[in-house]
């Protein structure tokens, strides 16, 4: 086997592959690497920036949706408020108007009452008058009688 | 394959260039060639597409060419690795990991190459770098806890009559870590190579029916292929559970 048997050549391998590995290491660790690196981070921030700006554009998207939600509860809270303001004046109305037209029945309850009171007081008082002087109209009959003979 | 020749011939190591430093035979070798191979395709694959810088004005600007989604995606999957196994505190490491997978990955991958040679397939690299990441995850876990590392070989919640059993096991199967990392890597890439030359062989002496071993070497072709990733991520993972080890204790 030459890999045992050449043993004068161990040296000589040993040396090239020390420089070769050094070679190797230095330039990648201090030139290639970092270039990759360099490479890789720029995309990356790019890409990174590009994240952060959509991210801004979304929260700002967002604000607006919200303020948009805001604004029509505002207007439906406005709007139902309204509604409610017209059915109390609407109601407040309609009572009123009940009202009143109650009161003018009943006035004029009271004046029908009135007036028939009134009429009713007249009718006796008429009827007083009409019997007071049948009354005396009779009683001069009878004590005529009583005078004298009977002329009827 | 000339006939006669072993299948273990492709492991040769043939100098190219003879180099002597200090008294030490550091030859550039056909090892060092694809080492040398895989470390520039590895950087120009990486870089390269990340050389042209552009601003990002726009989202037209952000969409990566094919390499650099190529690149990327090799530089997502180790970070979601270390990320899943040693979690934040992982990311210190990170190209120590990153390099090491595509190191050996790479390696593996082009060792598939006709021709081409496979630096993972010999022991004393494999066992290099499985030393390293002992070494380090060692040193690593002495620095992050001192002395208190030495409680990582005592399980907790165990009667201490078992300790004496129990210490010695820890601490070889401990010290045997670099051991197995290495051969599992070493062993998978011989054992597969060898096996396609082998079967290779089988194409040439059969004649016509040579075919059958010719549709298995393509089947095999694959799974090697798969083994070259799978080995590369074992490694890494590996690693990745090592350093968890060492910052974490238990």
């Amino acid at each position: 086997m030459p890999q045992l048997e050449q043993v004068e050549f161990f040296i000589s391998q040993l040396f090239w592959l020390g420089v070769f590995f050094v070679i190797l290491f230095s330039v990648l660790t201090y030139i290639t690497l970092p270039k990759i690196r360099a490479f890789l981070n720029q995309r990356d921030d790019f890409v990174k920036s590009h994240i952060s700006k959509q991210d801004e554009l979304i929260k700002k998207a967002e604000s607006i949706i919200e303020n948009y939600e805001a604004k029509l509860k505002e207007a439906k809270n406005q709007a139902s408020e309204i509604i409610n303001d017209a059915k109390d004046k609407a109601l407040q109305e309609s009572e009123t108007l009940i009202k009143a037209t109650e009161e003018k029945i009943q006035q004029e309850i009271r004046q029908t009452e009135e007036r028939v009171t009134k009429e009713k007081d007249l009718a006796i008082s008429e009827l007083n008058v009409q019997l007071k002087d049948s009354a005396t109209n009779f009683i001069s009959k009878v004590t005529k009688i009583e005078k004298g003979n009977i002329t009827i | 394959m000339a006939k006669g020749e072993s299948p273990l011939k492709q492991f040769e190591i043939q100098p190219i260039i003879d180099i002597n430093l200090f008294g030490l035979d550091i030859s550039f070798t056909n090892s060092a060639l694809w080492m040398t191979v895989t470390t520039a395709f590895i950087l120009i694959f990486f870089t390269a597409p990340f050389l042209k810088s552009k601003k990002t004005n726009s989202v037209s600007d952000l969409y990566p060419s094919r390499m650099q989604v190529a690149a990327e995606l090799g530089f997502s999957f180790i970070n979601s690795l270390l990320n899943d196994t040693v979690g934040k505190e992982g990311k210190k490491y990170f190209s120590l990991v990153f390099t090491l997978f595509m190191f050996i990955l790479f390696g593996n991958l082009f060792g598939m190459i006709p021709y081409s040679f496979t630096f993972t397939s010999h022991i004393i690299v494999t066992l290099a770098l499985a030393m390293g990441v002992f070494i380090f995850v060692t040193v690593l876990g002495f620095v992050k806890h001192g002395v208190k590392f030495f409680s990582f070989f005592v399980i907790p919640g165990l009667p201490i009559y078992m300790l004496p059993l129990l210490i010695p096991i820890e601490i070889i199967s401990y010290l045997s870590r670099p051991i197995s990392l290495s051969v599992r890597l070493f062993a998978n890439m011989l054992a597969g190579h060898t096996l396609l030359k082998v079967f290779a062989g089988f194409v040439s002496a059969l004649g016509v029916f040579g075919i059958l071993p010719l549709v298995f070497i393509i089947a095999l072709t694959g799974l090697e292929i798969l083994i070259a990733f799978l080995q590369a991520y074992v490694f890494a993972i590996l690693t990745c559970l090592y350093i968890n080890d060492a910052l974490h204790l238990h």
